[in-house]
């Protein structure tokens, strides 16, 4: 078990090393040179000075004193430079792999589903693109470097102590050995704990992200305490997990203290037995006392590099969980869609979120290219989530979709999305310019086609009101703008691509009577040569329809001509419209 | 509010905690001074200078003591820190979030609310971590107080003539540091426009995946990175150059060491256990020589922290931030899940006055102008007009969710300073135009707090016409609804966020634009039953429904963010051109679509 578990950790981190850091091996080998060079002059300080107490303690000349002293320090200042000029070349090896990183990952679930953007917060989701790969910075830019830099500084000093004596290099090599094998078990129980806080941190995030949105409706209803409630129930939660992982640092620093006093009486008790018994100088037993203190540092910066290994084993763990997540959908092979006006076939299709109830059940539709289909009936009857389906948000557990001929499942995600069009009445207003928010960042449309667009749909006078016209830029989530005129600008979407098809889902509920007859012209301009299912709940708005279809949980309860239909005194249709009537004349 | 001040304020906190902690750290710091002695007391054996007689075994034992001894000290030291960041830390949140909450709802915060988390996640630890780093300042002050007592006895003009030259080229190399706020707020904005970024990303993914614009966002996304790149580089060299001063001075220091002990050990008034007892004590005071640089860089840090933070208050005092409040993590001390504390007297409603009321959103100074209105006891009042009239601006800048530019309110005459705190349950409950869904039960999304009363959640449920929905639904009330309750159809989300309002018993229901997501039989389900539970309850309801405008007491129509016409439906029709617009359209009324007839244009 725990053989498999070492294979699976060594063989994620050679996965990553692999796809991030090779591109930058120019830049690592230049840090390896750099690394080398600072290591040397490490190694060789030591002996300047046990030849400096060693001079010193015979009455000879000053000269030769003063230089030593003169050649540490010039050696000191070398030294610094190199680290300097290393720490430009680590960073930007850090960040060059971890932005490749980041954008991988935001990539990645940019083409995930549906069902996995519902049920993760943006917020958490902040967390792991951004606050995961940042604990990975380390570990791309000096870690590894650092790592078998130390390993050859402590190579170095074994050597060079052996060559002193060889009870004494013995001695510390077992030293190291046992150090190194304490920190690792050390590690082993520290991993864990910082996962537990990590997560716990991502949670409480996506809980602040939520409620720093929802602030006009907990305002107004005076649910400020409950929500400070929630915050306190998910403060004493994070406590103990805090603690914990700090309690884990803490035992790693603990051990590292504990084997390094280990190691300098080591030295103590050997030096002092070579004294009285071989006659080695007093330099050396400084020497030797010195690069037992020199250990310090490689040990301890392995220790450093391991907390940082753990944050990073902690979150390559969640990165690669995250890449591991498929999307539900599978893109297509490629089948072309014809151009033109498109033609919807469903056949016999059924499909739950959950896998409980069926929110549709053995649908069946037809509809021509160019023809309007009026989509009714109640909230949750299933009319919103057969737009789901054909932009394959979700595919059908049963049955099949069929556009302009083409089964949408082998059809490239890309092409689909391309020639079908929906506008919803969420408001999607990203923060950015108006253009940008029209366009989705393609540069290849005109501002002219633009405001062209924008006149067609009323919003001409909205548009002479913004201050730097086009550039003008928006908040998130709509801002200013009121929720009508953030449709219409979700409509202009639709008006600058070039569907085949349109859904459009309640897409004119926020609209005044007015302003919807008003768009009507622009509407009727988009659909000259295109499908459209309109899904409704306002009768004026199924008026253009030429096919009616009612749904009823999930199940075609009426269907077929609207002229027909409408003049049926019997069909569902025409009592929907004569309840509509009653309104008007109540 | 200076940063020192914040500083001092965090600490005052728990100034308990703190001493503890700061005690603790102290000795931890302290520590090194034995194992220094020691060192010096086995080579001074060695050559036979040594004070004390013990051999190189009593030596490691008193080493292996004092390294025990520590071990201890740091468990302690690390518990009490913990302790006391935790609470530091959550103390700035909870206020921020509590400050945020008490905004006008519609424009709490100044930024996005990925920028916002940025600003709670990181612009908090920095303010944590100087905190903390004070401590150790305490403690490593006390040891270089120590060790340079003790070295001075040893030598003095070797102690100053080696520590003095460091101290002046460290500190001079602390001055530099003031540029290095510069490039840290730089780079603070450009992780902010990255983590504003993947929030926008994340936020609005239905409609970049249905535009098919993943490429290009991502392509920006990119780019952001990149700047983001060139800011950290820039601020992490800086902050490198002065740090690899401050860590190279041991090596200088005993560079300097060598060329002044030359002498002195050959005379032999400066034993090789004296040399060694310097290099130790050297690194140690070197480390603390650039850990108080590292204190000083964090704490300049933190007051960019601060006036990051500040600028979330938008106005608001940074006193706000450090004011000591409860966290309750005692459990038991923790406040019921349904603690709905009431703010202020229930005062029924006779009549609501509103003259001359206006606000203009500071971007694109649009709003409403001059608004009077009078509401009734009783009366169902519809504001009603063209999209972008003024008619959510109107509800939002009534009930305080908008600071409004000018404008008096009275409430039965008594005029209301406070609207945002005043036109809260029981005064007055509101649904706003778009229903935010919280990852939470359906029960505690629609009481959010509020304590259930004798079946007033039924009610709400049978008003808002949920009942079906909710038995239909897996685990009926207890179900929780997904990150802004999108397992729910719009439709629904709609109604719990009608049922959230109808829970709550009020003088005044606000409601925006309730039925825009609900089909006809629905919607007439809801106003039936809407009328027939408020009972004298007055509402005002910003709609163009027809259901709506046909059951109302009195009609408003807005245009261009003023009060266009009032009056009754028949009356409207008459004689307002704007509302006969919005009741028929540009085409004849929607007896034509039952005939099948084409559509008439005017």
């Amino acid at each position: 078990m725990q053989r498999s578990k070492t294979n699976t950790s060594v063989q994620q981190y050679y996965e990553i090393m692999h796809r991030y850091l090779l591109p930058q091996r120019g830049t690592l080998i230049v840090l390896a040179l750099l690394l080398f060079t600072s290591i040397g002059m490490q190694l060789i300080n030591p002996q300047i000075i046990r030849y400096f107490i060693d001079t010193a303690q015979s009455l000879g000349d000053l000269q030769p004193l003063i230089m030593a002293a003169v050649l540490f320090i010039a050696f000191s200042l070398i030294q610094q430079l190199i680290s300097v000029i290393a720490t430009y070349f680590s960073e930007n090896v850090g960040w060059k792999t971890t932005n490749t990183l980041r954008v991988d990952l935001a990539a990645h679930c940019l083409s995930l589903d549906m069902s996995f953007h519902k049920s993760h917060t943006s917020g958490s989701l902040i967390e792991r693109v951004d606050g995961d790969v940042n604990a990975l910075a380390n570990f791309f830019s000096s870690m590894m470097i650092n790592l078998v830099g130390n390993l050859l500084l402590m190579i170095g000093i074994i050597v060079l102590l052996f060559r002193e004596s060889w009870m004494i290099g013995a001695g510390m090599t077992i030293f190291i050995l046992f150090a190194v094998y304490a920190i690792q078990r050390i590690r082993k129980f520290a991993v864990p704990v910082w996962t537990g806080w990590r997560q716990a941190n991502a949670e409480f995030y996506g809980f602040i992200g939520e409620h720093l949105e929802g602030t006009e409706d907990v305002r107004a209803n005076g649910a400020a305490g409950f929500v400070m409630n929630r915050f306190y129930a998910m403060l004493r939660r994070m406590l103990p997990l805090r603690v914990k992982a700090f309690l884990g640092f803490c035992a790693m620093w603990n051990t590292s203290i504990f084997v390094f006093a280990l190691g300098n009486a080591t030295a103590f008790a050997i030096s002092s037995y070579l004294w009285h018994t071989s006659n080695i100088s007093l330099g050396t037993v400084y020497l030797i006392f010195f690069y037992t203190e020199l250990l310090a540092k490689p040990i301890e910066k392995i220790r450093t590099q391991m907390e940082d290994l753990q944050k990073a084993d902690a979150s390559i763990a969640r990165i690669r969980e995250l890449f591991a997540t498929r999307s539900a959908i599978a893109d297509g092979q490629g089948e072309p869609l014809p151009k033109g006006p498109l033609g919807v076939q469903f056949r016999g299709v059924t499909f739950s979120y959950d896998g409980d109830q069926p929110t549709l059940d053995h649908l069946d539709l037809k509809l021509q290219p160019g023809e309007v289909l009026g989509l009714l009936g109640r909230t949750g009857s299933g009319k919103s989530t057969m737009a789901r389906l054909l932009l394959r948000f979700y595919d059908p557990q049963q049955g099949e979709i069929l556009l302009g001929g083409a089964n949408i499942r082998s059809c490239k995600l890309a092409d689909l999305r391309k020639r079908v069009a929906m506008v919803t009445q969420n408001i999607e207003i990203m923060q950015g310019t108006v253009r940008d928010n029209l366009t989705f960042y393609d540069d290849s449309i005109a501002d002219t086609r633009i405001i062209e667009v924008l006149q067609d749909l009323g919003l001409g006078a909205w548009y002479e009101t913004l201050p730097d016209g086009l550039d003008t830029l928006l908040a998130s989530g709509g801002g200013s703008l009121s929720a009508g005129e953030a449709q219409l600008l979700a409509f202009a979407r639709v008006f600058l691509t070039d569907p085949g098809l349109v859904i459009m889902d309640e897409a004119s509920s926020r609209l005044d009577p007015l302003t919807e007859q008003r768009m009507e012209k622009a509407v009727s301009k988009l659909l000259q040569s295109r499908s459209c299912i309109m899904i409704a709940h306002r009768l004026s708005t199924v008026q253009r329809a030429d096919h009616i279809l009612i749904l009823d949980h999930g199940k075609v309860l009426e269907s077929g001509k609207r002229e027909q239909l409408a003049a049926d005194p019997s069909s569902r249709f025409s009592q929907l419209l004569a309840t509509g009537l009653e309104e008007v004349l109540a | 509010m200076t940063t020192f001040q914040y500083l001092w304020r965090l600490i005052m906190y728990k100034p308990l905690r703190y001493v503890i902690n700061a005690i603790a750290w102290t000795v931890i710091y302290l520590a090194p001074i034995i194992p220094g002695l020691v060192t010096k007391e086995f080579f001074d054996s060695l050559t036979g200078n040594a004070k004390l007689g013990y051999g190189v075994w009593g030596i490691i034992a008193l080493l292996m003591a004092a390294t025990l001894g520590r071990i201890v000290l740091i468990i302690i030291g690390f518990i009490t820190d913990v302790h006391f960041r935790f609470r530091m830390g959550m103390l700035l949140r909870r206020n921020l979030l509590e400050h945020v909450l008490k905004q006008p709802g519609a424009r709490a915060i100044p930024v996005s609310p990925g920028e916002a988390i940025s600003h709670f996640r990181d612009d908090v630890d920095q303010s944590e971590e100087a905190a903390s780093w004070s401590v150790d300042v305490f403690g490593m002050t006390c040891f270089a107080a120590v060790s340079s007592y003790i070295l001075i006895r040893i030598d003095a003009q070797m102690t100053l003539l080696v520590f003095l030259p460091l101290v002046l080229v460290i500190s001079a190399a602390q001055l530099a540091t003031a540029r290095l706020q510069k490039y840290r707020a730089a780079s603070r904005e450009s992780t902010a426009k990255v983590t504003g970024e993947i929030s926008e990303m994340f936020g609005n993914v239905q409609a970049i995946q249905v535009a098919g614009a993943e490429k290009r966002v991502i392509e920006r996304f990119r780019r952001l990175g990149d700047d983001r790149r060139k800011a950290m580089i820039k601020d992490r060299l800086m902050t490198e150059l002065l740090d690899s001063i401050f860590s190279n001075s041991v090596n200088l220091g005993t560079g300097l060491i060598l060329l002044l002990a030359g002498q002195k050990m050959r005379a032999g008034t400066f034993t090789v256990g004296d040399f060694a007892l310097f290099v130790y004590y050297l690194t140690f005071v070197t480390q603390f020589i650039s850990n108080v640089g590292k204190f000083i860089t964090y704490f300049k840090q933190m007051s960019v922290a601060l006036e990051r933070l500040t600028f979330l208050l938008q106005g608001a005092s940074a006193k706000m931030l450090t004011m000591a409040k409860e966290l309750h993590l005692d459990n038991k001390n923790a406040p019921s899940d349904q603690a709905a504390p009431v703010e202020h007297l229930h005062t029924p409603l006779k009549r609501l006055d509103v003259d001359g009321m206006s606000y203009s959103y500071p971007d694109t100074a649009r709003g409403i102008a001059n608004v009077q209105l009078s509401l009734a006891r009783g009366s169902f009042t519809v504001v009603t007009g063209p999209i972008g009239s003024g008619k959510t601006t109107l509800v939002r800048t009534l009930l305080g969710l908008l600071p409004k530019d000018e404008g008096r309110i009275a409430w039965n005459g008594e005029p209301v300073d406070d609207p945002g705190t005043f036109f809260t349950p029981p005064q007055s409950a509101y649904t706003a135009q778009v229903p935010r869904l919280y990852s939470d039960t359906l029960r505690n999304n629609i009481l959010l707090g509020q304590a259930e009363q004798e079946g007033s959640l039924q009610q709400a449920l049978h008003a808002a016409v949920l009942e079906e929905d909710v038995a239909q639904l897996p685990g009926g009330l207890d179900t929780v609804i997904g990150p802004r309750g999108v397992k729910l159809s719009g439709g629904q989300a709609q109604r719990t966020a009608a049922a959230r309002m109808l829970v709550r018993d009020a003088e005044l229901y606000v409601f925006d634009d309730l039925s825009s997501a609900l089909d006809v039989e629905t919607e007439q389900k809801l106003w039936e039953r809407m009328f027939q539970r408020r009972g004298d309850a007055t509402c005002l309801v910003v709609s163009h429904r027809k259901a709506a405008l046909a059951r109302a007491d009195h009609i408003i129509v807005m245009k261009d963010g003023r009060i266009e016409a009032e009056g009754t439906s028949a009356e409207l029709l008459q004689n307002s051109t704007t509302f006969q617009e919005l009741w028929y359209g540009d085409e004849a009324p929607a007896a034509d679509v039952a005939a099948g007839e084409p559509a008439k244009t005017k």
